[in-house]
């Protein structure tokens, strides 16, 4: 039964989880008594640490954030591999060394294909355009 | 431990990946179409090349994942193969369309390379990674000409359902895995059928018939046909269907599927619903491709009875029939789409029916491909799809399956409407009509369905050679 979790160990984490439900529910609650409506100018407005909001909620980024992403959360990932990997260095022996030698290739590889068709550059089209014209 | 024979048994997938990975770095270095399409299919004849060494040293467990053995190489032949006949069709198609085609040949690699693991799968790990690699590649190789408003929306459209379809199968091996405690596949033959593990197959099954696009889960087949450029639709419609399927027959032959009564009821509802949805949606289609959509639904209906049989006839029959089919299929459905994609004028694709009138006056060659191709479809003697209907009728008897058999019998004489009526459209006088199609004739093209069409007659004419071959991919 070792892989299981006794019901006893998880006292402390569902009185946490209650403490927090609490206190969120108290934070919410206390001010609906203790507050009196008024409208102002800038009540409408969101509050975010002081600083003026300036225009829509739609922005629009540029699709050069997506792929940029994507990467990140792509070589995250194989991070992560690497890292269990790297905790049971001794147990994987050389076998595990040339397998993960050869993971690393290939994701260099890949680091290397992307770099050159252009997808880490951060630039749109014409900005690529107009910096071609300035060199 | 990997032993040296255990390499040496998976070196047909690992020249697949060492070609992916030299592909990829000779786009990074310099793009040229020509040099990726050489570098692709070196790589695909040497894993060819190497397959029967590697059956030497069949059957063999490499990692508790991968089974290689003699069914699996079978089937991984076929696909490389297959992927052969695309990658040509690929080079002069992509090359006028496309402004990079070169991608589309390291696509098709990672995509055979999952059907490579699908084929050898023996693990549920094995079989989410396989059907990902293949899914995921094929992805991108519908929406490649992201320019077209079809392409896309197929894309997409794949994408959203395949992903859901991905949900449901890793929930049915996550109740699989929660009841018996283990992912093999072979465990699950001494675990009992409790209703966990009947609920977590039928998700399974239900996964599964999506990507083979059986009727109820069959909705995204004819969009996804026609919105796919000629010859990736080529590919679907054949390695990734068929690895599907190779993989679905080994694990209902190892994982004891028949031993529940529910699964068998649930595989023969599929295939007889499948048989006559994808036969009578197939009758008024006026496109091409979105008719060989429907008739794939069709076909693929036919081989569930092979896998409802494996549970009363021997695997080892059900292998062989599976695998005749399946060569027999792919040789077919290659034939087809390479007509119509060397028949695709460079703006556009042939894919209308009235494309196609008087074919046979204004360009005998691919016509003469294509009607082949329909009638061995359709099951005519003498082609390759008649000694495969015949080993669906020789599973279907052994297995006593004789409801299933009198529907198979029905949906081909339905079969016969629709892919006749192409023939009668390609016989009737030309017409000249202005943008006709026209072949832009590239060599290797013609040269692909010169083989096709001697392969399609002579596994009809003299199928003793393939089945002797196959008689030694026996499942264990």
């Amino acid at each position: 039964m070792s892989d299981f979790v006794q019901v006893s160990q998880l006292w402390p984490l569902i009185g946490y989880s209650a403490a927090v439900l609490v206190v969120i529910g108290a934070m919410l609650a206390i001010p609906r008594f203790l507050s009196h409506e008024r409208h102002a100018r800038y009540t409408e407005e969101p509050f975010e640490s002081g600083v003026v909001p300036v225009g829509d909620v739609r922005v629009r980024l540029a699709v050069q954030y997506y792929p940029v992403a994507i990467f990140f959360v792509i070589f995250d990932l194989e991070a992560i591999f690497i890292f269990a990997w790297a905790v049971a260095f001794r147990e994987a022996g050389w076998l595990g060394y040339l397998e993960m030698l050869a993971f690393i290739g290939i994701l260099l590889a890949s680091l290397v294909y992307l770099w050159r068709i252009g997808a880490l550059d951060w630039r749109t089209r014409r900005q690529r355009l107009q910096d071609s014209f300035l060199d | 431990m990997i032993s040296a024979v255990d390499l040496i048994a998976l070196l047909p997938l690992l020249i697949l990946t060492g070609t992916a990975i030299l592909a990829m770095l000779a786009i990074a270095i310099r793009r040229n179409h020509r040099l990726v399409f050489l570098l692709t299919v070196a790589g695909l004849l040497g894993a060819l090349a190497l397959v029967p060494m590697a059956a030497n040293m069949t059957p063999r467990t490499v990692t508790p994942l991968l089974l290689v053995d003699r069914y699996a190489l079978v089937f991984t032949a076929l696909a490389l193969a297959a992927g052969l006949v695309v990658v040509c069709l690929c080079r002069s198609y992509f090359g006028v369309r496309a402004d990079q085609p070169e991608e589309v040949y390291l696509l098709i690699l990672t995509a055979l390379l999952g059907a490579g693991v699908l084929a050898a799968g023996r693990h549920f790990a094995s079989f989410f990674l396989g059907l990902e690699t293949l899914s995921v590649s094929l992805f991108a190789l519908i929406a490649y000409p992201y320019r077209d408003e079809r392409a896309l929306e197929a894309g997409i459209k794949y994408l959203v359902l395949s992903g859901a379809a991905s949900g449901f199968l890793v929930f049915g091996m996550a109740l699989v895995y929660a009841d018996t405690g283990t992912l093999e596949f072979s465990a699950l033959i001494s675990a009992s059928s409790t209703l966990t593990i009947i609920i977590g197959t039928i998700l399974i099954v239900a996964a599964v018939s999506f990507k083979l696009s059986l009727v109820p889960f069959h909705l995204w087949t004819a969009d996804v046909y026609q919105g796919a450029p000629a010859p990736v639709t080529a590919f679907l419609a054949t390695v990734s269907k068929g690895a599907v399927f190779v993989l679905l027959l080994r694990y209902a032959v190892a994982g004891g599927l028949g031993q529940a009564p529910a699964l068998v009821n649930v595989l023969s509802l599929l295939a007889a619903l499948s048989m006559l949805a994808g036969n009578l949606l197939a009758l008024r289609q006026d496109n091409l491709k979105r008719l060989l959509a429907y008739s794939s639904i069709a076909h693929m209906g036919y081989l569930l009875i092979v896998l409802v049989a494996g549970s009363k006839v021997s695997g080892s029959f059900a292998a062989e029939a599976l695998l005749f089919y399946l060569a027999a299929y792919f040789v077919t459905t290659l034939a087809a789409f390479g007509t119509i994609t060397v028949l695709s004028p460079s703006d556009r694709e042939a894919e209308s029916l009235d494309d196609y009138a008087g074919l046979f006056h204004s360009h005998p060659w691919p016509a003469t491909v294509l009607a082949s191709a329909l009638l061995s479809l359709a099951g005519i003697p003498l082609t390759a799809g008649f000694v495969g209907k015949f080993y669906l009728f020789a599973a279907g008897g052994l297995g006593e399956l004789w409801t299933l058999l009198a529907l198979l019998v029905v949906g081909s004489g339905l079969g016969l409407y629709y892919y006749v009526r192409v023939i009668f459209q390609m016989a009737k006088p030309s017409l000249d009509i202005a943008g006709k199609p026209t072949a832009p004739a590239p060599l290797e093209a013609h040269l692909v369905l010169v083989v096709l069409l001697v392969l399609l007659f002579g596994l009809g004419v003299y199928p003793g050679g393939v089945i002797d071959l196959l008689t030694m991919a026996a499942l264990r």
